[in-house]
């Protein structure tokens, strides 16, 4: 029974007008999110290898010029646009997407003017994510709010259920045929999508975007059942179908639009961090401490004979100094981290919320991608001030006095630029994508039991007459 | 007739489900959300008294010219609690720099404490009234016709001599005294809420600007009433005409918006910054170079050291003293060449950045063309223009701030500041020495001259500690007062008067008005055919 059920709610959507309106709305934004990808992404790409020759023919004129340089001198890492951003972009064009590093620490990140242009309104990108997100959600709600209420109204309900037909099956059958429906669209421009981006070669479509495609599959599917579990509850919980409807947008409305845009204030209000300037401040407020503490002569100026005791004297106050900054910028890092977190926390009541931050797993983009860039970071850094003290130590010109700041008094000999490290971005393991998946997957599967046994027991309760 | 239609259309509208509805949205939407606007322009202000602090403190507590750079501070936009436009991309801070013109400005407060909430975005009072009027004007519009053929009261009421199009106007009037008082609403409810909040106070042509709004909001809501009504119109059953106003809606206030950036992006390139950034530094590697070139051609000072020193993190920013009367005469003359060189190389650096300046307000300008496709990016342009906070404003506050460097600079040259010595030391010229009167007071006599002072740091492992032996005051730089400032040019900030940027808004608005003409005419040619049985 629930089979024919499933069938019979089946063509019922697939002949209306509403499959089709939105089918065509779905097929042409894959076809042209797609298509301006490409385009996108082919030039974002040229300027990024622009960018990146650049940046290695200056470290490598500053390796063969002087080690300790290359050591002090404060760099940025800038992360490449991703592959597989036709999936989803994460917003990486508003993340922080710029590292600043030197041999000696990890100074901090920030947003880089690169991403976006600042005349533009702030916009999403049109990718499967989007389209999911915005259409489908709205598309799934359109086919579940007068699931019950619309044939209520025109009394089909009643007959139905003048059967042996158990209300749960009846239920669950209106319920898997929206998914179902829904799930046709999205394959089907999935799939017309991945055919656009292997035909173009602009863009490998390797094993591992494969992957990430199913994985994404996976959580639209969630998705989409937790959007019609929404629709189908509004339409229990409302007796005529306008209402249900209204009930229906409302849900979207504050699910789509309200919760995520004012994450901002949840998070200065109820998760506020210290301002800048304070920490500013405490900074300052240390680093003066730590000079009028210092050892007498180690404000000495830089110039002069590197074994100079006065050197070695300011390069420890400098490395004091550094340290002491970076503790606080490091606490203030994670109070940032917090911060994001327990922000995200409370926008998962938003569906919509939900899935984005799933696919940042799955594709392995936006936070997940930035936590992961910053771990490795620091790891790098603590590689490559290995290499150069083991650079340094090789020189018997060199008092081996490190200084952040300076190459005074450590070697200043060329370095082959064949021998530096150059910290190379690593995609997100599988294994890493899942651990940032778990805790969003078993959200929305509570999510979608919690709504469709509130919609099952409202509906044990239904009035069909 | 028409007024009988009206309000039969008006008192249904009122006890009606979907009035209610809409009415508690706006309830708890408009207040949360101005809520939230109100307390991101308080955090701004906070943070533009901090910057306007430390902006007046590092002009005032400066010894040198050469570390004289104001920086201007914009206060927030009081209409950004109404419509963000472009205020929340853009910085606040822009300081004056001789090597460059500014270009952009920095310091976004929204990212100040934490540049990971800027993957969040914010909704503001008049995204809240493109969405939800827009929804409710369908709401109320789409079974205008379909709703009473499917009841039969529309044959009916057209059996009688009653003409069609006052049925129709008498609904538009209808649904027009049903909506308007809810936009009344929003606004009064938003009003009260501001002039609630103690940190916020409009002027007289902000309040204008307001009134202008809440005409704008008017007029959009009357474009998507004609919408809603021209697809009533042109259906037969109800349930078709919600889906069709719907996915309408969903076109024109979602994707249009996204589709029209994301197209511009994709199809009008811009240079990466960061590239650009390489070539500004290619720019000041050659400016460097001359410098380099022409110190070759001076002559060498008797003694190299500098006794005082501290050079700045940028623009030529040096401060000095104690040094040798040569060493100082050197550094004089280097300035003297190299910053009338700083500027004209800024020069050649803005011609870069011009065009890639040029090359975004290409990519805006697609944007905003495709955009013009939805009523509801029209009403966000018009928005933005009277609230001050589109890119026109934003340009005409960075031209202002170009004006002010060449004031400044002007200042600097027409009293011949860069030839001065105060452009890098605060000491008295007359209170120069040369190296051997230097070295024979610091080493208390122990060494006559520069040629002893070598050969004893020789002997010492080329420690100078005997030139510390004994200090003369009032040669290090920090001895010295402050400058006198007051002849400097300072920035004046005046806000927008009422009328900069109308021209932009009435284009638009006269768009507007003519799509709502356009769509009514539609309607109307529809509802003359329109099959009532």
């Amino acid at each position: 029974m629930l089979k024919t059920i499933i069938i019979k709610e089946l063509q019922n959507n697939l002949y209306s007008l509403r499959f089709h309106i939105s089918f065509l709305l779905c097929i042409v934004i894959f076809v042209v999110g797609t298509i301006a990808f490409l385009k996108n992404q082919d030039a974002k790409m040229q300027e990024y290898s622009k960018y990146r020759a650049e940046f290695k023919n200056q470290l490598r004129q500053t390796a063969e010029s002087n080690a300790s340089r290359l050591a002090a001198n404060e760099r940025a890492f800038i992360w490449r646009p991703r592959a597989n951003a036709f999936i989803s972009d994460c917003k990486e064009n508003y993340f922080p997407n710029r590292f600043n590093y030197s041999a000696y620490n990890v100074f901090g990140f920030e947003v880089g003017r690169g991403g976006t242009n600042p005349f533009l309104n702030t916009f999403q990108e049109l990718n499967w994510s989007f389209i999911v997100s915005v259409v489908l959600s709205f598309t799934v709600l359109l086919f579940t709010f007068d699931t019950i209420s619309g044939e209520k109204e025109t009394g089909a309900l009643a007959l139905v259920l003048s059967n042996s037909i158990p209300r749960a099956t009846v239920l669950l059958g209106k319920y898997i045929s929206a998914i179902i429906t829904t799930m046709v669209m999205a394959v089907f421009g999935i799939v017309l999508s991945i055919l656009i981006v292997i035909f173009s070669r602009k863009v490998d479509f390797t094993f591992t975007t494969l992957i990430e495609t199913l994985g994404f599959l996976l959580i639209i599917f969630l998705f989409v059942s937790c959007m019609a579990a929404i629709g189908t509850l509004s339409s229990v919980i409302a007796h005529k179908s306008n209402i249900s409807l209204l009930l229906s947008l409302t849900f979207w409305l504050v699910f789509v639009v309200i919760v995520p845009n004012t994450a901002i204030f949840w998070a200065n209000k109820v998760f506020s961090i210290e301002h800048a300037d304070t920490i500013g401040r405490k900074i300052n407020t240390a680093d003066q401490e730590l000079r009028r503490n210092a050892p007498a002569g180690s404000d000495t100026s830089s110039s002069g004979f590197p074994f100079l005791p006065e050197h070695k004297l300011r390069a420890e106050l400098t490395m004091k100094r550094m340290n002491s900054e970076m503790a606080i910028r490091n606490s203030y890092f994670q109070d940032m981290f917090r911060q994001l977190e327990r922000t995200r926390l409370v926008s998962l009541i938003s569906p919509i919320a939900l899935f984005d931050y799933m696919n940042e797993a799955v594709v392995g983009g936006g936070y997940a991608r930035f936590k992961k860039i910053w771990t490795d970071l620091h790891g790098y850094q603590v590689q490559f001030l290995q290499f150069f003290k083991t650079i340094d130590a090789a020189d018997p010109d060199s008092p081996h006095w490190y200084n952040p700041w300076e190459d005074l008094s450590t070697t200043k000999k060329a370095v082959a630029f064949e021998q530096v490290p150059v910290f190379e971005e690593k995609p997100l393991s599988f294994a890493e994508r899942f651990s940032f998946l778990r805790n969003y997957l078993v959200v929305m599967i509570f999510y979608i039991a919690a709504v469709f046994s509130l919609t099952f027991v409202s509906f044990l309760g239904y009035d069909v007459r | 007739m028409i007024w009988k239609i009206a309000r039969k259309e008006f008192l249904l509208n009122l006890v009606s489900a979907r009035f209610i509805i809409g009415f508690l949205l706006c309830l708890f939407l408009i207040p949360f959300t101005v809520t939230v606007n109100i307390d991101d322009y308080d955090s701004r202000m906070r943070v533009y008294r901090v910057d306007k602090a430390n902006a007046e403190n590092s002009f005032k507590y400066v010894r040198v010219y050469s570390y004289l750079r104001p920086e201007v501070v914009k206060p927030p936009e009081p209409l950004s609690i109404f419509c963000q436009g472009i205020s929340g991309n853009v910085g606040s801070r822009v300081k004056i720099w001789l090597g460059e013109k500014p270009l952009f400005a920095t310091g976004k407060a929204a990212i100040r404490d934490n540049p990971l909430l800027n993957s969040f975005f914010s909704i503001d009072f008049v995204g809240i009234i493109a969405i939800v009027m827009s929804l409710l004007a369908l709401i109320f519009t789409y079974d205008a016709c379909t709703r009473e053929k499917e009841e039969g009261t529309l044959k009916l009421q057209l059996s009688n001599s009653l003409s069609r199009h006052k049925i129709l106007l008498g609904k538009v009037l209808g649904v027009y005294l049903t909506i308007l008082p809810i936009v009344l609403f929003c606004y009064i409810l938003s009003t009260i809420l501001i002039l609630h909040s103690p940190n916020i106070s409009f002027s007289a042509g902000e309040w204008g600007r307001i009134i202008l709004l809440f005409f704008a909001s008017l007029l959009y809501f009357t474009v998507f009433i004609f919408i809603g009504l021209l697809i009533s119109t042109r259906l037969k059953s109800s349930i078709t005409s919600i889906i069709v106003c719907l996915f309408f809606w969903v076109f024109f206030v979602f994707i249009v918006p996204n589709l029209a950036v994301y197209m511009a992006e994709s199809w009008k390139k811009v240079q990466s910054y960061d590239n650009l950034q390489y070539v500004l530094q290619d720019l000041g590697k050659e400016f460097n170079s001359k410098c380099d070139e022409y110190v070759k051609t001076l002559e060498a000072p008797d003694w190299g050291m500098n006794m005082f020193h501290e050079p700045g993190r940028r623009d030529g920013a040096r401060i000095m003293s104690g040094s040798s009367k040569s060493m100082l005469e050197l550094w004089r003359k280097l300035y003297e060449f190299s910053e009338p060189l700083r500027i004209d190389y800024a020069d050649k650096k803005w011609n870069l950045q011009k065009a890639y300046l040029d090359s975004l307000d290409q990519q805006r300008n697609f944007a905003e063309m495709i955009s013009l496709i939805s009523p509801s990016e029209v009403f966000r342009l018009i928005s933005a223009s009277l609230c001050c906070t589109d890119v026109a404003s934003h340009c005409r506050f960075m031209d202002r701030t170009r004006r002010y460097r060449d004031e400044f600079i002007d200042f600097l040259r027409d009293r011949k500041i860069f030839s001065s010595f105060l452009y890098i030391t605060p000491q008295p010229p007359e209170t120069f020495m040369t190296a051997d009167e230097i070295i024979r007071i610091r080493t208390g006599g122990e060494c006559k001259n520069l040629k002893e002072l070598n050969e004893w740091m020789d002997a010492h492992d080329g420690s100078w500690k005997i030139i510390r032996k004994v200090q003369i005051p009032g040669t290090h730089y920090n001895e010295y007062p402050f400058l006198n400032l007051s002849d400097v040019p300072v920035f004046r900030w005046q806000s927008e008067n009422i009328f900069a940027g109308l021209k932009q808004v009435f284009i638009k608005v006269a768009a507007l008005i003519l799509i709502s003409i356009f769509l009514f005419y539609l309607s109307f040619l529809s509802f003359l055919r329109y099959d009532v049985r």
